[in-house]
């Protein structure tokens, strides 16, 4: 047994409205270190909210987020601490389109790690390899393919060593050849023991990688079990719906 | 209808792929013709007619480069100021966007030539200034709330996707604006800077109501000293011609050339 078993990110009661909408309505959850959680569930269900308002992306209504023992929804955190620790991957990828994919992956090291310009190249070089793109080190992200920025993407992210990975549907606008090689990084990640939180709709990824699948539909959290559980007998009529309507 | 009519009875407005580019060649020489025709124009009056032409001509060196003077100084003045009202105009602190705000409202609601005015006796009353220096500062009051709104729509015009990105890699709001979002920014911004400059080029000669010896007023001295009212404003206006000819030009090329990097 792990001696700290605090977990990773801890939600409780958390609820928030987009004017009358309710996107998040008293979600409660938690992401023990080293676990793999993978969010599911229709458009509009309010995933990615619920994902972006773990490093404040989005502001939350009430409730807690206690993310690594910080509460983030305390306005006084400096979520900057915060977000160093927690990386994000992007459905629309964002990578920085005026400097090079190095550069990308240098800049925050640089600034806000404080790192050598040595040691920041060495870093990035190093994860470069790992996505399989070193190749490219020099070349401007706008020549590369979906799937080729989306692991640089991810290779930015993990330049800063983050104790843990937020994904928002980090497949969603990639081509479906290019699909492939960006969930083997991901795996590759998660089987190196990254802690992860994923929202997706990739379901052969949350079958074979998710420690733990969250089904939600209307800003709530319908249902949580394994992934076994989860997709061959879940609970829930909706989940049942769901899941009747993507397999 | 019937069909035999001819298929060329109409003008053509193109449109989407049809609209035709600045490469092509009506276009091009348009600016040409323009240019090399009023150039071709004050030689052929300062030779054909050295009077009062030429003299015309000798009189108004110093004319032009205080009207450089000014617009230049306006201008990079104009372009800090700009900065600060776009950054303020997008900022959510209330008070800083509330004072930036009422800047452009104001200034964008009030005639140049009365801000010039106002500005030059309000500055008057306070400080001893020399008149050059209150000139720019009026210019560069009023184009700053202008160029104020050219590096907000060019901050804005950032996908938000890219504060996002450099926020969730710890950076704080200030490093991402100064890393991630205002180098990009630059690139939209120019080609509006580089026409802001032209206007300024042209509105500068409203200066010429202060005490300052711009190119205009030059002229005017010129002017009702000899009594040459029609000649002399026939140079001013080639001159301001040529000058603004050949900076759409410089811009055009500069645009192009900052397009041709993506």
């Amino acid at each position: 047994m792990r001696e700290n078993s605090r977990p990773m990110i801890e939600a409780r009661n958390v609820s928030k409205h987009f004017g009358s909408f309710r996107a998040l309505h008293d979600v409660s959850f938690s992401v023990a270190a080293n676990e793999k959680v993978v969010i599911i569930g229709p458009s509009g269900s309010g995933k990615s909210t619920l994902l972006r308002s773990i490093n404040r992306l989005e502001t939350i209504d009430s409730g807690s987020i206690i993310v690594d023992g910080v509460n983030i929804a305390d306005p006084k955190v400096d979520i900057c601490n915060v977000r160093e620790e927690v990386g994000m991957v992007f459905q629309s990828f964002n990578l920085f389109p005026h400097k090079t994919v190095l550069e990308n992956l240098t800049l925050a090291q640089l600034v806000v790690r404080k790192r050598s310009r040595a040691e920041a190249a060495d870093r990035a070089m190093e994860l470069l390899k790992k996505v399989g793109i070193a190749e490219k080190a020099s070349a401007y992200p706008g020549k590369l393919s979906g799937g080729q920025q989306q692991r640089v993407a991810i290779a930015r992210s993990l330049a800063m060593n983050p104790k843990m990975m937020l994904f928002d549907e980090p497949t969603s606008a990639l081509d479906p050849e290019m699909i492939g090689e960006v969930l083997d990084v991901m795996k590759d990640l998660a089987r190196e023991g990254m802690t992860m939180a994923v929202v997706t709709h990739e379901m052969g990824f949350a079958r074979e990688v998710a420690d733990k699948v969250i089904f939600m539909d209307q800003g709530a959290i319908v249902e949580v079990g394994t992934p076994e559980h989860f997709f061959t007998n879940p609970s829930h009529e909706r989940a049942r719906q769901f899941l009747s309507q993507i397999l | 209808m019937s069909t035999s009519e001819s298929p060329q009875s109409h003008i053509d407005v193109g449109d989407g792929a049809a609209i035709p580019t600045k490469s092509d060649v009506g276009l091009f020489t348009a600016w040409r013709i323009a240019f090399v025709g009023s150039i071709a124009c004050c030689i052929f009056l300062a030779v054909y007619k050295p009077d009062p032409y030429l003299a015309i001509f000798k009189f108004v060196p110093d004319g032009i480069l205080v009207t450089f003077k000014v617009t230049v100084g306006a201008i990079l003045l104009a372009i800090v100021l700009g900065l600060f009202t776009g950054l303020g105009r997008i900022s959510t602190n209330r008070l800083v966007n509330g004072i930036a705000s009422l800047y452009v409202e104001v200034i964008r609601g009030i005639p140049l030539l009365v801000q010039i005015f106002y500005i030059y006796y309000a500055l008057g009353r306070f400080v001893r200034i020399p008149d050059l220096f209150s000139a720019i500062i009026a210019m560069a009051v009023c184009y700053g709330a202008y160029m104020g709104e050219v590096f907000r729509a060019g901050i804005q015009s950032i996908p938000k996707g890219q504060m996002e990105a450099a926020l969730s890699l710890g950076m704080s709001r200030r490093q991402a604006m100064r890393h991630v979002i205002l180098p990009q920014s630059i690139k939209v911004v120019l080609p509006p800077i580089g026409n802001e400059f032209i206007a300024l080029l042209k509105d500068s000669s409203l200066v010429s109501i202060l005490a300052v010896s711009d190119l205009l007023r030059r002229c005017r001295e010129f002017a009702s000293e000899s009594f040459t009212y029609f000649e002399t404003y026939t140079v001013i206006a080639l001159i301001y011609l040529v000058i603004t000819l050949f900076f759409s030009k410089l811009i055009g090329i500069m645009e192009e050339r900052l397009n041709a990097g993506k």
